[in-house]
């Protein structure tokens, strides 16, 4: 046989094998496909006296009892806004500013801190109005100034809006004067709202709303 | 076959023997597996129950069958099949058999269930692993492979969806049952900036990054702006940068290893170079996971996901989102 025809046969018997190859696997992961649709598995307790119905409008019924009633508030970090919710009803929407994600580091080395605002399920746990800040002591390394004794060294005045909404560990949901930087990662944990839709949502929290931050 | 070629003589311009033998090989071999194809994906959306119920150690756990005995229950509807439409008030006994293999009589158990139970049943168990998450403080996350969303969840309450234009799966199915986020891996993972105020305060010109609370009065509320290290101060409030960590310094293509093995691969459309990688992965996923399936079938296939998504913003907010830690749940409803 002539050389061209032995390269033309080797060709076609590669083909040949590659399809075969490629057709097989093809139809395995097609089945292993179709598997990640029907893969369950079933486990029924042993004394189960209640049909599958029931457990499932039972399952539900427990769920939806774990969800908050009345008013809660949603905070989107990532996008910064914040949604004043009932019964999954989007009331009002906020454009805030959350935490910078930033480090700062005490220059004598021992203690370090990360602006994040905190993500989770929280409570709201006091409700001020016309707060005043007390400086933590980041707030002065930051600015490298010596940190004060006195606590009246530490509090400043009309900073923090008209209201405030605090949720434990020191961070608040509170008023600001950069509504310019509305929209930006700017803060050091608090979530900073314009003070007309903080108002809204002062009035209509209460001890004990929930707040969810992502 | 080269003696019997031999015996018949070519026609001029006929082709070789071996040659016609060839390519009628490959022509059957074509045909059979678009058949094959076809069938699969006929079946598919036929919505035939294929019961893989898989054995392994915390998967599946026992599988006892068990059967419905209708009783004298009167059947809702006119006589169709689904016949379980009955009330829900009314108890059926639940009669353990013995205990099975996974595949045989569970698999018999289930082809004669009707489809509507088979839902129910599988939502149940969905329920019951959502449950487990909903009573934690935490969210939790909810990927359906059927409608291509991946959700944030808090309490049973939908916090965040974010739907994909594609989505692909690969390797052994994931099981319905929680799953936890180890650790998140991008090429170009977001990092934090560290403040150092003693370097800061030393270099003449470049003003701190936050603004702070406090600034208006010391600074006659002129709003604070950041600048590059070597460039001076710019006295416009309107144009400003801040030096921060936001949604659009998130990877736009990253993974997510989970404790059970499970990754799965975000991608979005960001860039040339991304668009290759993804190509590049696509072809992977086309020509070879299928035929390392077949080649090495015994071997360990960890589950993949591919999710694509049509803007950055989308994987972006995924990936701020999903903190370590996360557990979640990954089901075909």
């Amino acid at each position: 046989m002539k050389t061209w025809k032995k390269l033309l046969l080797m060709a076609a018997s590669l083909y040949l094998v590659t399809l075969l190859i490629l057709s097989l696997a093809w139809m395995k992961h097609l089945h292993l496909a179709a598997g990640w649709k029907t893969v369950w598995s079933v486990e029924l307790e042993h004394k189960a006296r209640i049909s599958p119905e029931a457990h499932n409008a039972t399952l539900k019924k427990k769920l939806k009892s774990l969800q908050p009633k009345g008013f809660y508030i949603v905070i989107d970090s990532a996008e910064n806004r914040l949604y004043l919710k009932k019964d999954g009803v989007t009331l009002k929407e906020a454009v805030v500013s959350t935490g910078s994600g930033l480090v700062l580091e005490d220059p004598n080395g021992q203690r370090k801190w990360v602006f994040d605002t905190p993500k989770g399920e929280f409570f709201v746990k006091s409700k001020i109005q016309n707060p005043y800040w007390v400086k933590p002591d980041w707030a002065f390394i930051e600015e490298n100034e010596p940190i004060p004794k006195r606590i009246e060294d530490r509090i400043e005045a009309g900073v923090l809006g008209d209201y405030a909404l605090g949720f434990g560990q020191g961070y608040f949901i509170h008023g600001t004067l950069y509504t310019r930087l509305l929209g930006r990662n700017v803060t050091h944990g608090c979530v900073r709202v314009a003070d007309k839709d903080l108002e809204e949502v002062f009035k209509a929290s209460k001890i004990g709303t929930r707040i969810y931050i992502y | 076959m080269k003696s019997f070629c031999k015996e018949k003589e070519r026609r001029p311009g006929e082709r070789h023997c071996c040659l016609k033998v060839i390519w009628t090989v490959i022509l059957l071999l074509a045909i059979l597996f678009l058949t094959e194809g076809f069938s699969l994906v006929w079946a598919n959306l036929q919505n035939k129950t294929l019961m893989s119920i898989s054995g392994k150690d915390g998967q599946v756990q026992k599988t006892e069958t068990a059967t419905f005995s209708l009783g004298g229950q009167k059947q809702a509807g006119s006589g169709s099949k689904s016949g379980l439409k009955a009330q829900p008030e009314a108890t059926r006994p639940l009669t353990k058999a013995q205990p099975s293999t996974p595949a045989g009589p569970a698999a018999s158990y289930l082809k004669s269930t009707p489809e509507t139970m088979i839902e129910i049943l599988k939502e149940n168990r969905f329920l019951e692993e959502e449950l487990k998450l909903a009573r934690n403080s935490q969210y939790y996350f909810v990927l359906n492979l059927k409608e291509k969303t991946l959700e944030l969840r808090a309490r049973g309450l939908l916090l965040k969806s974010w739907k994909a234009s594609k989505l692909l799966y690969s390797g052994k199915p994931v099981p319905l049952k929680v799953t936890t986020l180890t650790f998140k891996s991008a090429l170009k993972p977001p990092e934090r900036k560290v403040i150092k105020p003693g370097e800061a305060q030393g270099n003449s010109g470049p003003q701190q990054a936050l603004t702070r609370e406090s600034e208006p009065q010391k600074k006659g509320e002129k709003e604070k702006k950041k600048t590059d290290q070597n460039q001076p101060a710019s006295s416009t409030v309107d144009k400003f940068e801040v030096e921060a960590l936001e949604i659009t310094d998130m990877p736009g293509s990253f993974e997510l290893h989970f404790d059970d093995g499970l990754r799965i691969y975000v991608r979005s459309k960001s860039g040339l170079g991304e668009r290759f990688r993804q190509t590049r992965e696509l072809a992977l996923w086309y020509l070879w996971y299928p035929v390392r399936q077949l080649l090495f079938p015994k071997a360990e296939q960890k589950p993949r996901l591919f999710l694509f998504f049509e803007e950055k913003r989308q994987a972006q907010g995924i990936y701020w989102s999903f903190i370590d830690g996360i557990k979640g749940l990954i089901w075909f409803p």
